[in-house]
């Protein structure tokens, strides 16, 4: 049995290690400080970081390997639309707790990285102003096709337009997601491998029983055209 | 009412009502400046001395922000809603002040002027100064549901009746937990529990005593609407739940009405479990005990803060499970504890005790080291094996989450 509040102290602990740790490591602190700057240094909005001489900026996609920020579609491929993972089922568009997924699907299908045909989604609309990031459509996408992306400095002058990301918008190669997200891309990937060697073995052994059978129902079939009666009467 | 008295009360009020607001100044810094650091953020640091620009040279770590967040609160509006009972909406803030004001009074605090004046001005000389602390804190909730109601706002009704729901039943726990204090000492005069500890016989040095201190500061932080328990102002919830409507100095209002008794809760703690005033060094220099009386208040403050940083905030109805089924059942099984132990220590002398001495003090003289040993381990396995059980009963059972649509 684990000590009775336990956890408060092991979450104390790494509250108290981020408070000692920010007075002695600056790479801890993450935020700029633009205070005194000139005005024409400042930055214009949010995401537009004016950079000065010898000042370091950090790479905004490769925040931590943890951070989860917007959904973000995946590709298989170079080209995205070719090998789109999504098929437009719309599970994701009735699960979504704040409905901020907006999909049209495709009329006709087209081959997908598989060499299936399947649809496609013609319009997947995502509106990061009503998007909560509960990564509620990564849970339930049966093709694991949409993922969270860590991208967060989506601020802009368009308060409308801006913020619907559209699907091309949303599109990111499985290359990137291993980038920003190495360890869940690599267990994701392991467990797609898995099931397709699993689905495949089920084939084959499905084939394999089918080929027996038909086989016995041959040597079954001849059997009984020879016609020794004892057999007969056993088969019925 | 003669001249001297009024002058006393004056004496033993006046610098209360300075020390306790400047505190609360400087705490607000302190709390802003330890959640920065423990989100990896600098926090204030701009506002230095006033006047003076170039703050960067003068900044002194932003210890300049409490005077200009107060300057900017003097100055705001001060917005009522359309279709607000403008009366009360004006009463709640003071109401909610007014209480955690007065009970800074009962906090026995050996403040050097306070030894010239005559004991009748003196609140924590009474005979039921620890009743009259709660019975005060109590109307804290009728202010808070007050502005609730008042504002005419959905936000702010919800914040007020969540805080009624959450201020009654953790209030219990709370009292419960002080019941411990009183039976080891005998008394409710604020200033005798404190002198029953002098030394180190600290009241949180006993196992029931640390039980009902881990129970009276979970309490004191609900009641305080503290981290993990703010639901009542949960600003991700319900904007800022029971305050949503107020801007300008009556938002001030409540909100230093907050800190005071977080304060005055936290002085409470002090003199019930952690020796009041006592400490190394009181008595060669006694005015080392108002030192250590605010050093204890500060650390208790600092948990607070440190707590707030750690933890994510409850559901409503883990809340009431925790206070109801956990923390009440735990206190009440804590009395009984004290109780045994305290009748076991005395072996058929109870009767014979001088009651104007505290009684734990009374029973340890002389009580065989073995028996006091036996007890305490007996007692301290008790206390966590019923927490233990406590915790797997009340626990909300936890479903797997349920799609609608996907398989």
């Amino acid at each position: 049995m684990s000590l009775l509040g336990g956890g408060i102290f092991k979450g104390m602990a790494v509250t108290l290690r981020n408070f000692v740790g920010s007075y002695f490591y600056k790479d801890r602190l993450t935020t700029n400080d633009y205070s005194w700057r000139p005005s024409d240094k400042l930055p214009q909005h949010a995401g537009e970081y004016p950079k000065e001489e010898g000042e370091q900026l950090r790479d905004t996609t490769t925040v931590t390997n943890y951070s989860r920020n917007f959904p973000m579609l995946l590709h298989d491929g170079s080209e995205p639309m070719d090998t789109i993972r999504c098929v437009a089922c719309q599970i994701c568009e009735r699960e979504c707790p704040p409905q901020c997924i907006y999909i049209e699907k495709s009329t006709e299908k087209k081959e997908n990285a598989g060499g299936k045909p399947q649809f496609y989604p013609a319009k997947f609309d995502i509106d990061v102003s009503v998007c909560m990031s509960c990564q509620i459509c990564v849970e339930v996408c049966p093709f694991d096709a949409i993922v969270m992306n860590s991208q967060f400095e989506l601020s802009t002058p368009d308060r409308f337009g801006g913020l619907l990301l559209r699907r091309d918008d949303l599109l990111k190669s499985n290359d990137y997601y291993h980038n920003i997200h190495p360890e869940e891309a690599a267990a994701r990937d392991k467990r797609i491998a898995e099931e397709k060697a699993a689905k495949e073995a089920k084939k084959k052994a499905a084939a394999e029983a089918a080929r027996k059978k038909a086989e016995e129902k041959a040597k079954a079939d001849a059997e009984a055209s020879e016609g020794t009666p004892d057999i007969q009467e056993d088969a019925e | 009412m003669s001249l001297e008295l009024i002058r006393d009360i004056l004496v033993a009020t006046v610098p209360l009502l300075l020390i306790f607001p400047t505190l609360f100044a400087f705490t607000t810094w302190l709390e802003r400046k330890a959640l920065a650091r423990i989100q990896n953020r600098i926090g204030p640091n701009k506002v230095g001395v006033p006047l003076t620009r170039y703050g960067g040279r003068f900044s002194l770590f932003g210890l300049g922000q409490p005077m200009a967040d107060g300057i900017k609160m003097l100055f705001k509006e001060n917005i009522v809603p359309r279709d607000a009972d403008r009366l009360f909406h004006l009463l709640a803030p003071i109401l909610a002040l007014i209480p955690a004001m007065l009970v800074l009074c009962f906090l026995p605090i050996d403040f050097p002027w306070i030894n010239n004046i005559q004991d009748s001005v003196k609140a924590f000389m009474l005979d039921g100064a620890v009743i009259f602390f709660f019975a005060i804190t109590g109307l804290n909730t009728l202010a808070v549901f007050m502005a609730g109601w008042a504002s005419r706002n959905k936000y702010s009704l919800l914040g007020g009746m969540r805080a009624i729901a959450q201020m009654v039943s953790y209030e219990i726990p709370l009292v419960l937990s002080a019941v411990i204090v009183v039976m080891m000492v005998g008394s409710l005069n604020a200033a005798e529990i404190a002198n029953a500890q002098a030394g180190w016989n600290w009241f949180i040095f006993t196992p029931w005593g640390l039980a009902a201190f881990i129970i009276f500061f979970i309490a004191a932080l609900a009641e305080t609407n503290r981290s993990p328990f703010d639901l009542p102002e949960a600003e991700s919830e319900i904007i800022a739940g029971y305050f949503t409507e107020y801007s300008g100095f009556k938002f001030a209002l409540f909100f230093l009405g907050e800190y005071i008794a977080m304060f005055a809760i936290s002085g409470l703690a002090v003199t019930l479990f952690l020796g009041g005033g006592a400490g190394p060094g009181v008595a060669a220099l006694p005015w080392l005990s108002v030192i250590w009386f605010l050093v204890k208040i500060f650390a208790l403050i600092a948990v607070m803060i440190w707590l707030r940083g750690t933890l994510p905030r409850l559901r409503v109805d883990q809340l009431m499970g925790f206070a109801w089924k956990f923390l009440l059942p735990l206190s009440i099984l804590n009395i009984f504890i004290a109780g045994s132990a305290l009748h076991l220590l005395a072996g058929g002398r109870l009767a014979g005790l001088d009651e104007k001495q505290p009684i734990l003090r009374q029973l340890m003289e002389g009580a065989n080291p073995l028996v006091v040993a036996g007890l305490w381990i007996g007692a301290l396995l008790i206390l966590y094996v019923a927490a233990n059980g406590l915790n797997q009963l009340s626990r909300a059972k936890v479903r797997p989450r349920e799609y609608k649509y996907a398989e």
